[in-house]
């Protein structure tokens, strides 16, 4: 324990040190990304919103950013995030490959005086700051939605994430024990989504090979809505039959909840506004680049606090509204989804609207750019 | 062979002989050389000057892929393949992270690193069993005991979480000498050292003997089914020691925690300078390339490189590596340019074959005979039949459980349209992957080459059909040239496979990262979404034309000169060679194809989501395997049928089908579907 103290006390004293002499100097802080996989839609916005904040002009003169990207291997991140601290980082923002294994790594960066704040995923080390959504509400919310949505009867489809991590256990367990209060509501098919919709395609493909659409009553998935009512009017249903979706918070599954005489830019078929009953949650990918402010509030000498829970984004039917150019202070005014003709790719996460990254809208998510 | 260099009466053969051992380390030298220079450059490039600390880290950060890659070399080294390995690694984490107990901050090292160890060679022994007992082949074995770990693993440990005991973080990060031995160094020593002995004894020299020729070391009598279990029981055990070490360095478990070391044990061994096949190479090299490989990741970020160029980065220095570890006179890079130089001598003399007039030159008594014996079906047909026969009669077996469980199976069209959909793209995948099988290779570069022909193709045709015209020609095109890289690289650099592939699918995945700018963009035209998802008269289209696809493969593969090379060139090169064919161009013909089915299926697979994503490729891999291994193929090559392997893919995709209609848990899925393989190739056994 007291170890730990003293380790903790050098870890502040360094910190403080590290933070005075970078403004005595004036010189930028050397801010490093630890990414994890590219090349999913999430991580793409994610890493485009951490540059456009570190390219606005509230923060271009005073951060220099460099991004890494580890790949699915923890094993990498922590030699990544060593080599990062080697490198003379100031803070350094990760997206965790897994919440404990890189805790001895940043134990270390941390007593080396490195800032380390974690977003999406968490980290467990003590000294480590996290951003994140909680992960069971937003389970228990789309469930109780569900519910609700079914009149507390029906046989339910469910279609989890990437088994064997935390935020997959912690929704899908939520979500079930909602269920599981409920005694008309019956699991009856569950697919391993890997939170991606091609991947939700072929396990739906699979699931639905021994059954009829009409057998079922409700989906609750954590990917995968735009694709099971895309696969439905597929199978010949009308639009106004769409079962009930629990779902992520695609932009096309957000058109798609659009009542269907919406006017809308570049739609088509799938991606077009149907009425699809739908709730929409999302972990929202502008947490990287709340990770980053609060990196340079921490530098700066500011307290922080050691978990940010962001306010999860929940969309219904009720409370959907197409942005015309999304804006930020266009989504402050409270619209929440996007035009096909700007965002061409339905699967492209659209809750991105946080109300304290005013530098951030449509377009850094898309391209990087931030608003000014 | 210390004996007979200390007997060896002229001093001048000493020193050939000590030349000659040189010569026989030269992989491990260029390992460790390689590993030298960019040490040196790394630490040029740091702005801190390279502490105690540091290398200390750099230590521990190697370490797992270290052990796990010398466990992963024992089973090269007596030829065989080992994918259970990052499964083994992430069960001992679980086992240890849930079975620990918190309150106990004094937990004993020698006893968890015993049951860490214990547990890897327990699943050791199962891939032992079914390799040396049973004679199944080793890459099969171990990819269903991978799917059956992994299982196991995620029922014992649902998420990350638990607690592993400070002590063991403290012995093997720790220092051996305070500001001198890094711990995990020690460990790593002691390793070495127990390898170069065990080198010298009896069990050593065997093992290089099975890997050399295990026909021959069975006729010289040495025990090679003793000697193939032990193996991969001992190399379970250090998966289990790479298992324990994670969990010190993590100080909890994560289910998933070893599953992505796999590709690296690989390629570590490899850049180490193991030959896969076995019969040459060490576990000093592997160690040397598992921290070339992690000092690698330093550089590319002291470099500033940016992510989308590292895995191209990594494949390179995959590539120089072996190149550089394998290059001297008898090379088969200097065999070929020789080859190249004597072609355009001969021809510029005019001595070359083709040059000469083409007349019938054969000897009267070579003549064909006027008629040949008829053959009964049984002759003709038996062979192939009982070899693909079993993945048939499980698909019947899987079926007729599916209907038990689900319904609807054999009452209407839903379930085989389904079936079909779903199976065509390892179908396709199963004629590239099970020609270059056929020949004794193995294609690792079909993920990233779906994956790239997905984006290419939705990123060029601006969901237009017209797009198509172009779109098609290019995507095809680019894969054409993927496959003559790899077959080149094979063939003209006499690389193994497994390698060059590899780096292909590293260099792959830079492309494609960088020609979709991270976010493919695009659709699939609307033509080709109907051929995915529409229907004819109840039909969907693409199910016409895998039956045509399959009449092409079967006839491809069976009744064509193509077809008869490949196996030739399988059964054995030499051979094939000598008797005129022209093994180089064969080889690098199934690479194309398999390029081409790989095409194929990222551009059907795309019209399928309507889009095409970078990872879309990654769940085909293995299963492309097994689908070839189950329906009958032999991994070294020269047997099986595409019949066969289209009841493999119909069989593994009916199989998914079953388990995902079930309710059951991912975890027992994985364990099923491990047990489901394995009874497969039981079925397979001589």
């Amino acid at each position: 324990m007291i170890g730990r103290f003293l380790a903790g006390t050098a870890c502040a004293l360094a910190l403080s040190a590290g933070a005075a002499q970078a403004q005595d100097e004036g010189a930028p802080y050397d801010i490093y990304l630890s990414m994890s996989y590219i090349g999913n839609d999430w991580q793409a916005e994610a890493s485009n919103m951490v540059k456009a904040l570190a390219a606005s002009s509230d923060y271009a003169d005073r951060v220099n950013l460099e991004v890494q990207v580890a790949g699915p291997n923890a094993q990498r991140q922590i030699q990544q995030i060593n080599a990062m601290v080697q490198a003379g980082a100031d803070a350094i923002v990760v997206f965790p490959i897994s919440p404990t294994a890189l805790n001895s790594v940043v134990k270390s960066a941390c007593s080396r005086g490195v800032t380390i704040i974690a977003y999406d995923a968490e980290i467990t080390e003590d000294c480590a700051y996290n951003v994140t959504i909680d992960q069971a509400e937003a389970g228990r919310e789309t469930a109780e939605w569900l519910v609700d949505e079914m009149d507390g009867e029906g046989d339910v489809v469910m279609v989890t994430g990437v088994p064997g991590t935390s935020v997959d256990t912690a929704r899908t367990s939520a979500a079930k024990e909602v269920f599981a209060q409920h005694e008309g509501i019956n699991i009856v098919g569950e697919a391993v989504g890997m939170w991606s919709q091609a991947v939700a395609r072929t396990e739906l493909n699979k699931l639905m090979a021994t059954r009829d659409w009409s057998d079922i009553d409700g989906l609750w998935m954590q990917v995968g809505c735009y694709t099971a009512n895309a696969m439905q009017l597929e199978a010949g249903r009308e639009p106004s039959e769409l079962l009930p979706c629990a779902g992520e918070g695609s932009n096309g599954g957000r058109i798609q909840m659009l009542p269907a005489d919406t006017e809308v830019d570049g739609a088509s078929a799938p991606y077009a506004p149907m009425g699809a009953p739908r709730i929409s949650y999302a972990s929202p990918p502008y947490s990287g680049a709340l990770a980053l402010k609060l990196a340079v509030d921490k530098l700066d000498g500011k307290d922080i606090p050691e978990h940010t829970t962001l306010p999860l984004p929940l969309v219904t039917n009720e409370t959907i509204e197409l942005c015309e150019t999304g804006s930020w202070d266009e989504q402050k005014a409270g619209c929440n989804a996007f035009q096909p003709g700007l965002v061409s790719n339905p699967g492209w996460f659209a809750s991105i609207f946080s109300e304290e990254l005013p530098q951030l809208g449509l377009n850094a998510a898309l391209v990087g750019q931030p608003e000014s | 062979m210390t004996d007979q260099t200390l007997h060896s009466p002229a001093p001048r053969r000493t020193a050939t002989r000590s030349f000659r051992n040189l010569k026989r380390g030269q992989a491990v030298i260029v390992a460790a050389l390689v590993f030298a220079a960019l040490m040196a450059l790394n630490a040029f490039l740091s702005p801190y000057p390279l502490s105690y600390f540091d290398v200390s880290f750099l230590a521990s950060g190697g370490a797992t892929t270290a052990i796990a890659a010398a466990g992963q070399t024992l089973v090269i080294l007596s030829g065989g393949f080992d994918l259970s390995a990052g499964a083994v690694v992430s069960l001992v984490n679980a086992v240890l992270a849930t079975s620990m107990d918190p309150s106990n901050m004094e937990a004993s090292v020698p006893l968890w690193t015993a049951i860490g160890i214990a547990i890897g060679m327990g699943v050791g022994a199962v891939n032992g069993f079914f390799v040396a007992v049973m004679r199944l082949q080793p890459i099969v074995v171990t990819l269903a005991v991978m799917f059956i770990v992994q299982g196991l693993t995620l029922l014992i440990m649902a998420m990350p979480g638990g607690f592993v005991s400070p002590t063991l973080a403290s012995t093997y990060l720790g220092d051996t000498i305070p500001g001198l031995l890094p711990a995990p160094v020690t460990l790593l020593l002691v390793l070495v050292a127990l390898w170069l002995w065990l080198k010298r004894t009896a069990y050593g020299v065997t093992l290089y003997a099975v890997g050399s020729d295990p026909e021959a070391a069975r006729s010289t009598g040495l025990r090679t089914r003793t000697v193939t279990f032990a193996t991969y029981v001992l190399a379970g055990g250090l998966y289990g020691l790479a298992g324990v070490f994670v969990s010190a360095q993590t100080g909890s478990g994560d289910p998933l925690a070893g599953n992505a070391l796999l590709l690296p044990t690989f390629a570590a061994v490899v850049i180490g300078g193991t030959r896969l096949g076995g019969g040459k190479g060490g576990v000093l090299g592997t160690i040397l390339g598992a921290y070339i490989l992690m000092i690698v990741v330093n550089l590319l970020l002291s470099l500033n490189v940016s992510a989308y160029y590292s895995t191209i980065a990594e494949s390179a220095v995959l590539l120089i590596a072996v190149l550089a570890g394998s290059l001297s006179k008898d090379s088969t890079l200097s065999l070929r340019l020789r080859d190249l130089s004597d072609a355009l001598s001969a021809r510029r003399k005019g001595w070359l074959v083709t040059q000469r007039p083409a007349e019938d030159r054969r000897l009267a008594f070579t003549r064909p005979s006027d008629t040949a014996p008829r053959l009964s079906f049984m002759q003709k047909y038996g062979h192939t039949l009982r070899h693909a026969l079993p993945a048939w009669l499980c698909l019947a077996l899987v079926l007729i459980a599916t209907q038990a469980v689900l319904g609807n199976v054999f009452t209407g069209w839903r379930y085989w349209d389904s079936l079909l959909v779903l199976s065509s793209f390892l179908a396709i995948l199963a004629l590239g992957q099970g020609a270059v099988i056929l020949t004794g290779g193995l294609d690792l570069s079909l993920p990233w080459c779906i994956a790239l022909s997905g984006v290419l193709l939705t990123g060029l045709v601006g969901g237009q059909d017209m797009g198509l015209l172009t779109a098609l020609p290019v995507v095809f095109a680019v894969a054409a040239v993927i496959g003559l890289a790899n077959g080149l690289g094979v063939v003209a650099l006499g690389l193994s496979p497994i390698v060059v592939t590899l780096a292909m699918n590293g260099i792959l995945q830079g492309a494609a990262l960088i020609w979709s700018g991270g976010t493919p963009a695009g659709f699939a035209p609307p033509v080709l979404r109907w051929m995915m998802t529409g229907k004819v008269m109840g039909i969907t289209p693409v199910i016409l034309f895998m039956v045509v696809f399959t009449a092409f493969a079967i006839l491809l593969l069976g009744r064509t000169a193509f077809g008869r090379r490949v196996y030739a060139v399988g059964n054995s090169e030499l051979a094939a060679r000598l008797s005129g064919v022209r093994t180089g161009r064969v080889i690098v013909s199934v690479y194309i194809l398999s390029a081409l089915c790989a095409a194929l299926v990222g551009v059907l697979l795309a019209g399928f989501s309507g889009q095409a994503s970078l990872g879309m490729g990654d769940d085909y891999l293995l299963p492309s395997i097994a689908v070839v291994v189950v329906g009958g193929a032999l991994i070294t090559g020269g047997r099986g049928h595409y019949a066969g392997m289209l009841g493999g893919a119909l069989m593994l995709t009916a199989m998914q089908t079953l388990l995902a209609g079930t309710a059951l848990p991912f975890a027992f899925r994985s364990v099923f579907f491990g047990l489901v393989i394995l009874m497969a190739v039981i079925a397979l056994r001589e």
